[in-house]
C-alpha cells in the first residue's frame, strides 16, 4: 500500500526520494506534499542531514550579509565589483555616526555665517565681494570646511581608527589599494555634506567648486605624508597645512584668498606631488606600523 | 509532529503563513525556521529535475534567499509549500543557466513536476487511479516531460528548454505531441468504456 | 603550491626586535614545522613580537625569517605568504556594529576570495569550525568574550591557511570550548604549520607536540613536552607543610603542597615533574640570572 490515511508510506517517500517510483506516482506524491506538513517533515528525515546543515549555515550567512540598496545596485551596474563595495563598506567615516557628526558642526558653521548676513552678529572690516556682507563671517566655515573631508579621510587611513587593522596588513590584500578604495569612499562621502553646506553659507557661488581642490590636495598631502613619517604625524601636519594660513588670511581679512586662484594652483602643485610621492612610497603600506 | 532541531517551541507552534509574515518582519529566526520545516522536501523535489548536487544545492540557498527578499508578496491564497516551490523552481532555472554557461553537460532527469494551485491538487492527486492517469503514464518521458514543465509547472517554453536542456523549439512540439496524443488516448478510453459498458448491458446483471 | 622541499617549513635566524631601550626579541633561531607548535612564556617575553614577525606584520630589526622558502623582505614573496597565511593577535579589536557574517565576509575578501558565492561557503564553513554557524546575524558587540575569540579563530581559518598563528588563542574560553578549540587543530584540512602561544600549561601538554620556551627574548627550551618535564627530574617534591627552601610552592587540589627547587630536602617524596614544573624552574632560572 502506497497511502495508508490519506499520507504517504515511508516505503513511498523512500522510493520518491530515490527515484525509483514512476511517473505518476510521483506527481501525487508531489501534489500530496504541497499540502501536507506530516508527509513533509517524514520525507526531510530521509534527506542527509549534514548537506541540509550546510546549506543552513550558508543560507544564514547569506541572510545576514547586507542586500545593498539602490545606490549599491547603481554602482554595481557601473562596472565596479560587489567585493570592492563591500570593502568600502567597512570604512570608519562612511558610518552614519560619522556622517551625522559632520553635518552637525557643518551646520552649526553655516549656521554662524548665516547670522551673521542677517546682520544678528556685527561684524567690522572691510567691503567684500559684491552683495556679499562680509568675508570673515566665512572665515570659520572656511577653516572648518576642509578639515572636516581631511578628518573624514584621516578616520579611513588611520590604524588606531581602524579595528581590525593588524588583520588587514596580514591579509595578502594590497594595503595601497585598500587605503586608496576606503581613501576615495571617504573624501566623497565628507564632500557631499561640505559642498551642500558651501552651497547655504552666505558667500560667493563658486564655493562649493572652490572647496574641492583644497580638499583632495589636503588629503593627497596627508597621505603622501603618512608614507613617510606614519599616519597619526601625517594627519596633525595636514592638519596644521591648512589651520595655519586659513587663520593668518582671517586677521589680514582676506580669508576667502585662501580658495582663490593663486591658492588654487598651489592646491594643484601640491597634490601632483603628493602623487607621486605616494606611488613611490606604496611599498610602506604593505607593513604595519608601530602604533 | 517533532520539532526539527534548533527551533524554539514557539516557532513549532506558528504555521508556516505566520512564519512568512515574521520574515517579513525581518526575524531571522523564522527564515531559519521556514528552511527546517521545507528545505528537506524541496532539495528532494529539485534533486528530481536536476542531478547535479551542488546546484541543487545552491538553488535550495536561493530559494531561500529569495524568500527572506520576497516575503513580503506572499499574499495568503493558497499553500506557504506552494509559494515556495515557485520561487525555487525558478531559481533551479537560474542555476541551471549559470551551470550552462559555464560549460558542464547536465544530464536532464525524468522532471515530474507538479502544481502550483490547490484547485489541481485535487485533479492530480486523483491522477493515479484515474484515466488521465493512465493516459500520461502510456506517454513517452520526453513528451511527459514538456507537457509537466509546460502545463503543470507553469513555465514559459524557454524556461522549460533550461530545465529539459532541449532547444525551445523541441519543447514546442513536443507539448503539441503530447496534447494530440493525450486527447486520442482519452477518446479511446471513453469509447471503451462506453463499450465495455453497452456489453454489460446487453449480458443482463446475472 | 609549496615547490620547495625543505624539511624546516618555517625559519628564523638570529632574529632580534628592540622597542626603545627594551629588547623584546635578542638573537632567536627557530625551526618550525607541520603539526603544533606551543609558545609558552610570561607577558613580556616577546611572544607577541615574535609571532607578529612570522606573520609578516611586523619587521624585525636584525636576522631573517625564511616561509616556506618564501623571504617576507621581498615585497612579492610576502603577498605570497599572507595568501597562505590565517593570523590571530592578541587582543583583537573588531568593527563592533557588524554583524559576524559581515565581519568574516570583509576579511575573506582581504583574503582575496572574490566569488561570493564562494565567500559565503568559505564563511558558513569556518563558522560551523568554531561553533557559531548560529550567530551569523548577531552583532559583534552582543557576543561574549568567549563568542568573540572563536571568532577570531574563524577569521584566521578563512581560505585554509598553510600556516596558523594564533596568539593566545584560548585566552577567555570555559575548559569544554578549550577541549572543542584542540579537537579543532586536529581536524585542521592540509596539515599546515600551527604555532600558537599560551600561558596554559595544560594546553601546551594537550595538543602541542614541541614547545618553545620564550623567556625574555631568548629561548631556553625547544623540544617535546615530555623532555621539558625531564627537565626537573629529581627538583620536584611534595609534602604536607610548606618548604621555605623551594622556588616556588603552591598548595595542591590534594590539600598538599607542592615544591620546585634544585635541592630538594633529603628523604622527601619527590614525584614525576610536569611540563609546567620544567617551565616554571626555565623562568625561576631566567628570572634569577
Amino acid at each position: 500500500m502506497a497511502w495508508t490515511d490519506g499520507h504517504a508510506t515511508r516505503d513511498l517517500l523512500a522510493g520518491y526520494a530515490a527515484g525509483t517510483v514512476e511517473a505518476v506516482a510521483v506527481w501525487s506524491v508531489e501534489a500530496h506534499l504541497t499540502g501536507c506538513a506530516r508527509c513533509r517533515s517524514a520525507l526531510s528525515a530521509l534527506v542527509d542531514a549534514g548537506r541540509l546543515a550546510r546549506n543552513r549555515s550558508v543560507l544564514l550567512v547569506r541572510v545576514a550579509l547586507p542586500h545593498g540598496g539602490l545606490v549599491r545596485r547603481l554602482l554595481c551596474r557601473c562596472g565596479i565589483p560587489d567585493y570592492v563595495l563591500d570593502l568600502v563598506a567597512a570604512t570608519p567615516s562612511l558610518r552614519r555616526s560619522w556622517l551625522l557628526s559632520v553635518v552637525g558642526v557643518l551646520a552649526v558653521v553655516t549656521g554662524e555665517a548665516a547670522t551673521v548676513k542677517y546682520g544678528w552678529i556685527p561684524v567690522s572690516g572691510h567691503p567684500g565681494l559684491a552683495g556679499n556682507p562680509s568675508p570673515e563671517a566665512l572665515a570659520p566655515f572656511l577653516l572648518i570646511a576642509p578639515l572636516l573631508v581631511l578628518a573624514g579621510v584621516a578616520a579611513a587611513f588611520l590604524p588606531m581608527l581602524d579595528p581590525a587593522y593588524r588583520l588587514a596588513v596580514a591579509a595578502p590584500f594590497s594595503g595601497i589599494k585598500l587605503l586608496l578604495l576606503r581613501t576615495i569612499s571617504a573624501l566623497i562621502a565628507a564632500s557631499v555634506p561640505v559642498a551642500c553646506a558651501a552651497l547655504i553659507v552666505p558667500g560667493p557661488g563658486w564655493l562649493p567648486v572652490a572647496l574641492l581642490l583644497p580638499s583632495l590636495a589636503l588629503c593627497g598631502f596627508a597621505l603622501a605624508t603618512a608614507s613617510i613619517l606614519g599616519s597619526r604625524a601625517a594627519a596633525v601636519i595636514a592638519g596644521m597645512l591648512w589651520v595655519l594660513p586659513a587663520l593668518l588670511l582671517a586677521t589680514w581679512h582676506v580669508p576667502l584668498a585662501i580658495v582663490q586662484r593663486n591658492a588654487q594652483f598651489a592646491c594643484a602643485a601640491v597634490l601632483c606631488t603628493c602623487a607621486v610621492v605616494l606611488y613611490l612610497r606604496r611599498d610602506r603600506f604593505e607593513v604595519g606600523s608601530a602604533t | 509532529m517533532q520539532a526539527p532541531p534548533g527551533m524554539t517551541p514557539e516557532a513549532a507552534e506558528c504555521d508556516d503563513a505566520a512564519l512568512l509574515r515574521a520574515v517579513a518582519r525581518g526575524d531571522e529566526r523564522a527564515i531559519a525556521a521556514l528552511y527546517d520545516r521545507h528545505a528537506g522536501w524541496l532539495t528532494v523535489r529539485m534533486t528530481r529535475r536536476c542531478a547535479l548536487p551542488d546546484v541543487v544545492d545552491h538553488a535550495v540557498q536561493d530559494t531561500f534567499l529569495a524568500v527572506w527578499r520576497e516575503a513580503g508578496s506572499y499574499r495568503g491564497g493558497g499553500e506557504v509549500a506552494a509559494f515556495i516551490w515557485g520561487i525555487g523552481i525558478r531559481r533551479l532555472i537560474d542555476a541551471i543557466r549559470r551551470e550552462n554557461s559555464s560549460s558542464r553537460r547536465l544530464p536532464w532527469h525524468a522532471a515530474e513536476t507538479q502544481v502550483v494551485t490547490s484547485a489541481e491538487d485535487q485533479v492530480l492527486v486523483g491522477i493515479e487511479h484515474g484515466r488521465l492517469g493512465q493516459a500520461l503514464a502510456d506517454l513517452s518521458p520526453e513528451l511527459r516531460g514538456a507537457i509537466e514543465a509546460t502545463v503543470l509547472d507553469g513555465l514559459t517554453c524557454a524556461e522549460a528548454a533550461v530545465l529539459l536542456s532541449v532547444p525551445e523549439g523541441t519543447v514546442k512540439s513536443r507539448c503539441h505531441r503530447a496534447r494530440v496524443t493525450l486527447r486520442a488516448a482519452l477518446a479511446a478510453q471513453q469509447s471503451g468504456s462506453d463499450e465495455a459498458g453497452r456489453r454489460r448491458e446487453a449480458w443482463g446483471t446475472s | 603550491m609549496n615547490t620547495n622541499v625543505r624539511t624546516a617549513a618555517i625559519s628564523a635566524d638570529g632574529l632580534a626586535r628592540r622597542y626603545g631601550a627594551n629588547r623584546a626579541l635578542d638573537d632567536v633561531d627557530l625551526t618550525l614545522e607541520r603539526g603544533i607548535t606551543g609558545l609558552l612564556g610570561p607577558n613580556g617575553a616577546g611572544k607577541t613580537t615574535l609571532l607578529s614577525i612570522l606573520a609578516t606584520v611586523n619587521e624585525p630589526d636584525a636576522g631573517s625569517v625564511s616561509v616556506f622558502g618564501l623571504d617576507p623582505r621581498q615585497p612579492a614573496e610576502r603577498v605570497e605568504i599572507r595568501r597562505r597565511l590565517g593570523y590571530l593577535p592578541q587582543e583583537l579589536g573588531y568593527h563592533r556594529h557588524f554583524k559576524v557574517a559581515a565581519f568574516l565576509d570583509y576579511m575573506a575578501i582581504l583574503k582575496e576570495i572574490t566569488d561570493r558565492r564562494r565567500r559565503a561557503d568559505e564563511v558558513a564553513r569556518v563558522l560551523t569550525a568554531v561553533g557559531l554557524e548560529q550567530r551569523a546575524g548577531t552583532r559583534i558587540r552582543a557576543l561574549s568574550g568567549g563568542m568573540r575569540q572563536r571568532l577570531g579563530i574563524a577569521q584566521a581559518l578563512l581560505g585554509e591557511p598553510d600556516l596558523l598563528i594564533l596568539d593566545e588563542p584560548t585566552a577567555g574560553l570555559d575548559p569544554e570550548q578549550r577541549l572543542r578549540f584542540r579537537e579543532l587543530l586536529s581536524d585542521l584540512p592540509g596539515d599546515p604549520v600551527i604555532v600558537l602561544s599560551t600561558h596554559q600549561a595544560d594546553d601546551i601538554t594537550a595538543i602541542c607536540p614541541r614547545v618553545v620556551v620564550l623567556l625574555q627574548g631568548r629561548i631556553h627550551f625547544n623540544g617535546a613536552p615530555a623532555e621539558l618535564a625531564a627537565t626537573a627530574a629529581g627538583r620536584v617534591w611534595v609534602a604536607d607543610e610548606r618548604d621555605g627552601r623551594a622556588h616556588l610552592s603552591w598548595r595542591g587540589s590534594d590539600n598538599r603542597w607542592r615544591h620546585i627547587g634544585d635541592h630538594p630536602p633529603a628523604g622527601a617524596e619527590l614525584v614525576t615533574p610536569m611540563a609546567e614544573d620544567g617551565y616554571l624552574l626555565l623562568s625561576h632560572a631566567a628570572g634569577t640570572r
